[in-house]
């Protein structure tokens, strides 16, 4: 079988699919890995599959405390809401060609958050979304094509999924539904293709570490 | 010969399952649900309670997981996965929905015993769980031990990859590895599972 695209390590896609994600920012993440990338989406699907087997086998003999026909019941006087399913996403005010994955546009609508662009660098705006208790960001980078960001590594491990444009790291292209995975020592050398502006989605661990001094002085306003 | 009666016992018992949603989706076919629910609403419940939810909750949970059945039922697709993975995907998220709004609402408290695991079995009592082929599913069955215990645990517990590690007492790296072993040994088998 032919890997298509950049995916993770099987353990993300074993988390996801079993639903034991640490935060709601990683749900959103792989959520919207696994809507943009059919390699993601077919490793998800083979584990969903175990899940469905593993749920057919679990015994249950413990009695119910309620009936089907209470089910029924609800079903009928209930209007049709439904209870479960995700809440019809209003669009981002101004999705000026963001390329939102629905994941991530439930998730905005869901939360309330609005995306607010700031300053990054010279050709690059971030939005944060969303920070946790433990220094973790979800945010979206857009950048401008052929823009560079220089050497730099991570304190933490941090995911990179392309939404709209591609990246390169190295001689390695990171296109729609592809994702990067970076840990904590590991350099990095990302050059944004000249072809046209790039959205990314990110998920950080601990603060970037830039090798020059007028980056990491940047860092005090960018909140990166 | 038993394991191929049983088998196709399951694959004909799969078939039957996903004509009666079928039945749902079409038609509203409340007979057909009710054989649904027979089937689905304890083993629902079973799974959440296995995933250390209260019996009350599980009880709330599981009854708007098969509201969702007879409203969604129009939505499933036989020939994309089976009834029983379609279902289970509407537990897991009914389930994690839940748990994202307590989180969301503060109203979680890390040292609340209900999201405490209860007593660990130790690792040699999971490994001899397994197997006693306490798992029927035939994707699962040609895996080693170690690499069968590690799905068991995610799906049944309810347990991260790392969460798994500890439990084991175990590298991170080493449940690592045993996904990735098992996922490729599966994909390469996964044709019949579909």
């Amino acid at each position: 079988m032919t890997q298509r695209g950049h995916v993770l390590d099987d353990s993300w896609y074993l988390d996801y699919a079993a639903g034991t994600l640490g935060t709601e920012a990683q749900d959103v993440m792989m959520a919207s890995h696994v809507e943009l990338s059919d390699e993601a989406r077919g490793r998800v699907a083979a584990l969903e599959t175990l899940g469905g087997a593993m749920l057919d086998a679990s015994d249950g003999e413990a009695p119910l405390g309620f009936s089907v026909e209470d089910i029924l019941r609800r079903a009928g006087s209930e209007a049709e809401e439904d209870l479960t399913a995700a809440p019809v996403a209003a669009a981002p005010a101004a999705d000026d060609g963001l390329c939102l994955p629905q994941a991530l546009q439930d998730y905005l609508a869901r939360t309330g958050t609005p995306v607010r662009w700031g300053f990054l660098g010279p050709g690059m705006r971030k939005a944060i979304l969303w920070r946790g208790e433990h220094g973790e960001r979800l945010w979206l980078l857009r950048a401008q094509p052929g823009v560079a960001i220089p050497h730099h590594g991570h304190n933490g491990s941090e995911l990179t999924l392309v939404l709209k444009g591609s990246f390169w790291d190295g001689d390695q292209e990171y296109r729609p539904g592809d994702v990067e995975e970076a840990h904590p020592g590991v350099e990095h050398d990302i050059r944004i293709d000249e072809g046209g502006e790039c959205i990314c989605l990110a998920l950080t661990e601990g603060k970037l570490k830039f090798e020059s001094p007028v980056l990491r002085a940047f860092q005090v306003f960018t909140g990166l | 010969m038993t394991q191929d009666t049983d088998r196709r016992r399951s694959i004909s018992d799969a078939a039957r399952l996903a004509g009666l949603l079928e039945q749902v989706g079409r038609k509203r076919d409340a007979q057909a649900f009710r054989a649904l629910f027979d089937h689905f609403a304890p083993r629902i419940r079973s799974f959440l309670m296995k995933r250390r939810v209260s019996a009350a909750l599980a009880d709330d949970l599981t009854q708007d997981v098969m509201l969702a059945i007879w409203r969604r039922a129009s939505s499933f697709d036989a020939a994309k996965a089976s009834a029983a993975t379609w279902i289970y995907t509407i537990a897991r998220n009914a389930h994690i929905d839940h748990y994202r709004k307590a989180v969301r609402a503060r109203k979680i408290d890390e040292h609340d015993p209900h999201f405490q695991p209860p007593d660990q079995p130790l690792p040699d009592d999971l490994y001899e769980r397994a197997e006693a082929g306490q798992s029927v599913t035939g994707a699962l069955s040609g895996l080693p031990d170690d690499q069968r215990l590690v799905l068991e645990l995610a799906f049944t517990e309810g347990l991260s990859h790392s969460e798994i590690a500890e439990r084991l007492d175990l590298p991170l790296g080493t449940v690592k590895s045993r996904v990735r072993l098992a996922m490729n040994k599966m994909r390469q088998g996964l044709g019949e599972w579909k």
